[in-house]
């Protein structure tokens, strides 16, 4: 019993990174038809931004909190700004194209920015202070929750709530759906679709910031090779709740999480990854468009 | 779809291609291509060893990246774990060489058959697939593929270490054991598969590929089995990579699981695209930027693939259809 609670806890935790990542996959899916390949890599370039503003502001007497808000705000301020800057160069150009060239303009950029960590903050892996946050760990039933999973678990529910109020319950939020059915459609109704897409440019990565920079402070280290790694788990998980659907990567997200804790908990750690990729495709076969996704037929 | 439509509209936009081609014609330009393959077989007589085995890499990695062209360019279909039929040929031919004793050559047929089996089970259940679903999957079967090797499946594939002390090739009685024997052997088996190409594009089923890619449904309506016809490019495509693998295992003499990733699956697909669908000079283009290139400019290797990336970008923004496109096919 005390397993299957620890698991769920590190589930649910892994899982609300996930979701948070995942929703910049889907909501650039949902809009624009594109896997955004560099999102991932966007992702931990916000966990560097952010290790860096930690270890520069670190001792300079102010509260820890506050020093790690002031991180979180500055990741998000330039994850955001690199990904509008993104859209702009790699994929505005090619809207028209064949979809096959915004695949390798999307792996380019992903090169890209992860060589680009990797000359900036060089190969090794990146440790993460120690301290940051209170060190507080709650016991019961044989499992122990520390203060960092419950963080990041309030918080990833906090930010999804404030998404899912967004879009459904604002105007904004309304173009961004209108231009995910039908672009054409939306344009005529008088929406801006270059500034949906820039608005979404900006959505996707400050959520992916903070997933990314909740991967460095949870596992308490980065590397730049790490956006692969994590976006594609947050991919899975868009694909499987169904990539395009805002709620559906949610969900994907904590399932993938917790999915991925049973297997390393209760099957072995070295095959955690094959089998998390067999889910994968064996959830492709079975329902492609994923738990949550609707059946469209395939456009000819 | 308007991108279905982008075939045809290429070969008017690309005026310069089509008035090169042209002049030159068919015939011609199999001429030049004949004479390039030969003068490629004095390179160990011109270049020292490093080049050679250079020039023996760009020979198997131009082989797997046509095949990946087959897959990719001339089916349609997105594969992006394409390193997994290049490692699966790769493995076969090391463990029954190393650990069963088998002449490499021998190993040939077994490493063509498994890749091309495994891409054939594949693909059978994924084809139905939407492209960017059968491109998550195929990732996925890259991943799994790698892993499994590093786990060490069934206690034959080495770990992550993999498979060292793989052995040289025989024919007739002599033993292809230097650097220059081992690229006239690649470079050999590329002049076969480009033969190969040819005749493949030339054949009823290179057309029927092309016609499924430019319209599936019409093609149903005519009698063409999508499902079968897709799969079975899957199996050549897979297979061919698997041939591309045991002249890697044998080039490298040890096979490990760092060399078939999905990163080097993202490289095959790059390269396809970056060089031109379902063109032939096009995709030999890709395989020497992604692979000579480098060893030209050593001086900048850490810069590597940030410019690679960098140029992925730039060359789709301004050349969408890549550096060197595919004839424009007879309307």
């Amino acid at each position: 019993m005390g397993t299957f609670i620890q698991q769920v806890f590190n589930g649910l935790t892994v899982g609300g990174i996930y979701a948070l990542i995942a929703l910049g996959y889907t909501m650039v899916y949902g809009v624009m038809r594109l896997i955004n390949f560099a999102h991932g890599d966007l992702c931990i370039l916000g966990a560097f931004i952010g290790l860096t503003m930690l270890t520069s502001t670190a001792g300079s007497g102010h509260p820890g909190p506050a020093l790690l808000l002031l991180a979180f705000v500055v990741a998000i301020v330039l994850v955001a700004a690199a990904g509008v800057v993104l859209e702009l160069v790699a994929y505005r150009p090619l809207r028209k194209a064949d979809r096959l060239a915004a695949v390798i303009s999307a792996l380019g950029a992903s090169l890209l920015i992860e060589n680009g960590i990797m000359l900036i903050w060089g190969p090794e892996v990146a440790v993460f202070p120690s301290g940051l946050l209170p060190r507080i760990t709650w016991h019961a039933a044989g499992a122990s929750i520390s203060f960092v999973q419950v963080m990041i678990i309030v918080a990833s529910i906090f930010l999804m709530a404030a998404l899912y109020l967004f879009v459904n319950h604002t105007r904004f939020g309304t173009a961004i759906r209108a231009a995910a059915i039908d672009q054409d459609a939306a344009r005529l109704m008088g929406i801006n679709v270059n500034r949906v897409i820039a608005i979404v440019f900006v959505i996707g990565p400050t959520l992916g910031a903070v997933g990314g920079l909740f991967i460095g402070i949870y596992y308490r280290e980065a590397y730049f090779t790490m956006g692969w790694t994590y976006g594609l788990y947050a991919f899975i998980a868009a694909i499987l709740g169904g990539i395009g659907n805002i709620p559906g990567a949610m969900l994907g997200g904590v399932l993938l999480g917790l999915f991925n804790a049973f297997a390393a908990g209760y099957v072995s750690s070295s095959w955690q990854n094959a089998i998390t990729f067999a889910l994968l495709i064996a959830i492709l076969l079975v329902r492609p468009t994923g738990l949550l996704g609707e059946r469209v037929a395939e456009k000819v | 779809m308007d991108a279905k439509l982008k075939p045809l509209s290429q070969s008017v936009s690309i005026k310069g291609d089509t008035l090169f081609s042209r002049r030159i014609g068919l015939k011609g330009a199999r001429r030049i291509a004949g004479g390039l393959w030969v003068l490629g077989l004095f390179v160990p007589a011109l270049f020292d060893n490093a080049w050679i085995s250079i020039a023996a890499i760009f020979a198997i990695y131009g082989i797997v990246a046509l095949s990946e062209d087959i897959i990719l360019g001339r089916a349609g279909m997105f594969d992006m774990g394409h390193a997994g039929y290049f490692g699966i040929g790769a493995y076969v031919t090391a463990i029954l060489n190393v650990t069963f004793g088998w002449p490499i050559f021998a190993t040939i047929p077994f490493a063509i058959l498994v890749s091309a089996g495994v891409g054939a089970l594949l693909a059978a259940p994924l084809i139905r697939l939407r492209g960017d679903y059968l491109l998550v999957a195929t990732i996925g079967f890259n991943a799994i593929f790698v892993l499994a090797m590093r786990n060490n499946l069934g206690g034959i594939t080495g770990g992550s270490g993999g498979i060292t002390d793989i052995g040289v090739p025989f024919l007739f009685g002599f033993q292809l054991a230097s650097q220059s024997a081992m690229f006239w052997l690649d470079w050999v088996v590329l002049g076969i598969v480009l033969v190969l190409m040819r005749n493949l594009d030339a054949s009823e089923f290179g057309r029927t590929l092309r016609y499924l890619k430019q319209d599936e449904l019409a093609s149903t309506t005519l009698g063409v089995d999508s499902r079968m016809v897709k799969t079975l490019a899957f199996a050549i495509g897979a297979g061919l990579a698997g041939l591309a693998g045991t002249l890697f295992a044998v080039q490298i003499s040890t096979v490990s699981p760092s060399s078939f990733v999905f990163t080097e699956s993202v490289t095959l697909f790059a390269i396809v695209i970056v060089g031109g669908q379902g063109s032939i000079p096009g995709v030999l283009l890709g395989t020497a930027l992604m692979f000579i290139l480098p060893q030209i400019f050593r001086d900048f290797a850490q810069y590597r693939y940030l410019i690679f990336g960098f140029a992925m970008i730039a060359v789709m923004v301004l050349r969408p259809q890549g550096l060197w496109p595919q004839r424009s096919v007879r309307a």
